[in-house]
């Protein structure tokens, strides 16, 4: 067995082995009290097969007695055109903003970064505000965030963005501030005019450290998203799932939090894909 | 110490260069480096005298101020007092002439560039045509024998495929005057004689008036038609030594002739000297 599927196999058993206990384990629990504990109880983590009929029924794939609707008349399409905030057009709508808070979050942060990090005079203006209000927990800011711009997809942008906006922009001020200073000489010694130094050596060496902060942004980003759909929505899966905590749907809350991970996956392999292509000629592995 | 003498000791006397007319020369040229009550002269009162089509070293042991003469003479760095010009001009510190092409000691190639578009940055900065540009470029990268790697990122290069680069993009500009700053200093034994090879190619060629500072006596010697040898700190002009030796010439061969051998144990007594006075400093 080489290492490679010895490594895969070990993962699919921990996987297995994970399914089985949140499947099976609480049914022991008559048996053995001292060795299930009380977290178990599927009222709170649900199973496995719950969460799965949970996910196709949210999908409008079965109805709600399980039977499949899917192509049926008045089947899916009619199931999904009864909830305006269905699977679908909740995965839309929190991707849509996370990819408008995300875009926001990194041209915005980055602009401010390079203008601050190659002005020594504003960075001295500005860095103390910067820094004090980085340190607020910006998460604490989410309620006020969606009483000032309500509940519509305005607040979830802005609540993405001031996550994402000070990752890039400490991330551009220091990349600005470490250009290589030989680079800059020897741009001007062949007669660079100043904004072609800017264009050609500040712009792309200060991208490499923008590029380098992509990943965990659109995390950021993503949480944001969520966060302000908790706190006020109309759509979006952070609003499904604070109506199934109101029912004391965990099935529910579980399958959104699969979607949820399926979409920050996602993201962040894209994400990832386009740095490395962008930052290919840091590769020198070859 | 500090003497304006209308023939200084670096002008050449003898030799081709002799009748050529000066392109560069300082005059009591000084740096002072640090704070009001915490100085560090580094050069002081250099009177030089470069001629057109000149090849000259300036020798010296490390810290002796050679780096920050040629760095005051490229415009980046501001001279104390004295004066320096270029073609009876005097310059101007942060002002970067066109007629001067500058070679750095680290390498400074740009990581994001590839081979290609670094040779060509000067040309592409200056706006030339594509055919032009191409075809420069072409010819500097089948000199530089780094054809095949066209495409490649500095990463993935050698320091001597890089200083390569660096040299190319700086010629393709076809400046009148080379300034080198100890180019070859990160470089190993070999790969440094292939880059003397290389040199000496370009300027038996087009003979750049070429001001190369290195504490490589060898170096000193295969390239130039003088050496300026400067005293330890602070650097003044210790004594000029022409190198007459025939051209063109091999950098390996070379190194196997007497006259070679002679004049190599004459400079390195008085190169030696100057290291004993670091030493005991």
């Amino acid at each position: 067995m080489t290492g490679r599927s010895s490594v895969v196999f070990v993962q699919l058993a921990i996987i297995l082995f994970t399914l089985a206990v949140w499947q099976w384990a609480y049914d022991l629990r008559p048996y053995a009290k001292w060795l299930i504990p009380d977290f178990l109880d599927p009222y709170f983590i649900s199973k496995p097969s719950e969460i799965w009929t949970q996910l196709l029924r949210l999908s409008c794939l079965t109805s709600f007695d399980g039977t499949w609707i899917f192509g049926k008349e008045d089947g899916t399409l009619a199931c999904l055109a009864a909830d305006d905030n269905n699977l679908f057009a909740a995965t839309l709508v929190t991707l849509k903003n996370t990819l408008w808070g995300f875009a926001i979050g990194v041209s915005s942060g980055y602009v401010v970064g390079l203008l601050l990090g190659r002005s020594p005079f504003l960075s001295s203006v500005f860095e103390p505000f910067l820094i004090a209000f980085n340190s607020i927990p910006r998460i604490a800011l989410v309620p006020l965030v969606v009483m000032m711009f309500g509940i519509g997809d305005t607040s979830k942008i802005v609540t993405a963005w001031l996550l994402v906006f000070f990752l890039v922009f400490f991330n551009t001020f220091e990349g600005a501030r470490q250009v290589d200073r030989s680079l800059l000489s020897m741009a001007r010694l062949l007669q660079a005019k100043e904004w072609q130094v800017t264009t050609k050596i500040i712009i792309p060496s200060t991208l490499t450290w923008v590029f380098a902060s992509l990943t965990p942004s659109i995390s950021f980003a993503l949480i944001g998203v969520i966060v302000g759909e908790f706190i006020g929505a109309r759509q979006g899966l952070g609003r499904i799932m604070m109506e199934a905590q109101a029912r004391g749907q965990s099935s529910v809350m579980m399958a959104t939090v699969i979607v949820l991970m399926i979409i920050g996956v996602t993201l962040a392999l894209g994400v990832k894909a386009l740095q490395s292509y962008l930052l290919r000629w840091q590769d020198e592995a070859r | 110490m500090s003497s304006m003498s209308p023939n200084p000791a670096s002008l050449p006397t003898s030799g081709p260069a002799a009748s050529k007319p000066t392109r560069i020369s300082t005059r009591n040229l000084s740096k002072v480096f640090g704070t009001e009550d915490n100085q560090v002269v580094a050069v002081e009162d250099v009177d030089l005298d470069i001629r057109e089509g000149e090849f000259v070293s300036l020798l010296g042991p490390s810290g002796c101020g050679k780096s920050t003469l040629l760095n005051m003479i490229a415009g980046l760095i501001p001279s104390s007092s004295g004066t320096i010009s270029l073609d009876g001009e005097e310059l101007e510190a942060d002002h970067f002439s066109p007629k001067l092409g500058y070679i750095f000691q680290r390498d400074t190639t740009v990581p994001w560039r590839s081979v290609k578009k670094n040779i060509g940055f000067g040309l592409e900065l200056a706006g030339v045509d594509s055919k032009t540009y191409n075809r420069k470029v072409r010819d500097a990268i089948a000199q530089a024998r780094l054809t095949g790697f066209e495409n490649a990122f500095p990463a993935m290069l050698s320091g001597g495929m890089r200083q390569r680069v660096s040299l190319m993009r700086t010629l393709v500009m076809e400046p009148e005057i080379l300034l080198m700053d100890e180019p070859f200093g990160a470089l190993d034994a070999h790969t440094k004689i292939d880059m003397h090879r290389l040199l000496l190619d370009i300027w038996e060629r087009q003979h750049q008036t070429v001001v190369f500072v290195t504490h490589d006596l060898a170096e000193a010697l295969t390239l130039s038609d003088r050496i300026i040898l400067l005293s330890s700190r602070p650097g003044r002009v210790k004594e000029v030594f022409e190198v007459g030796f025939e051209r063109p010439r091999d950098a390996v061969t070379l190194r196997e002739t007497d006259e070679y051998s002679r004049l190599f144990s004459h400079i390195w007594h008085s190169l030696g000297e100057e290291m004993n006075t670091v030493g005991s400093q």
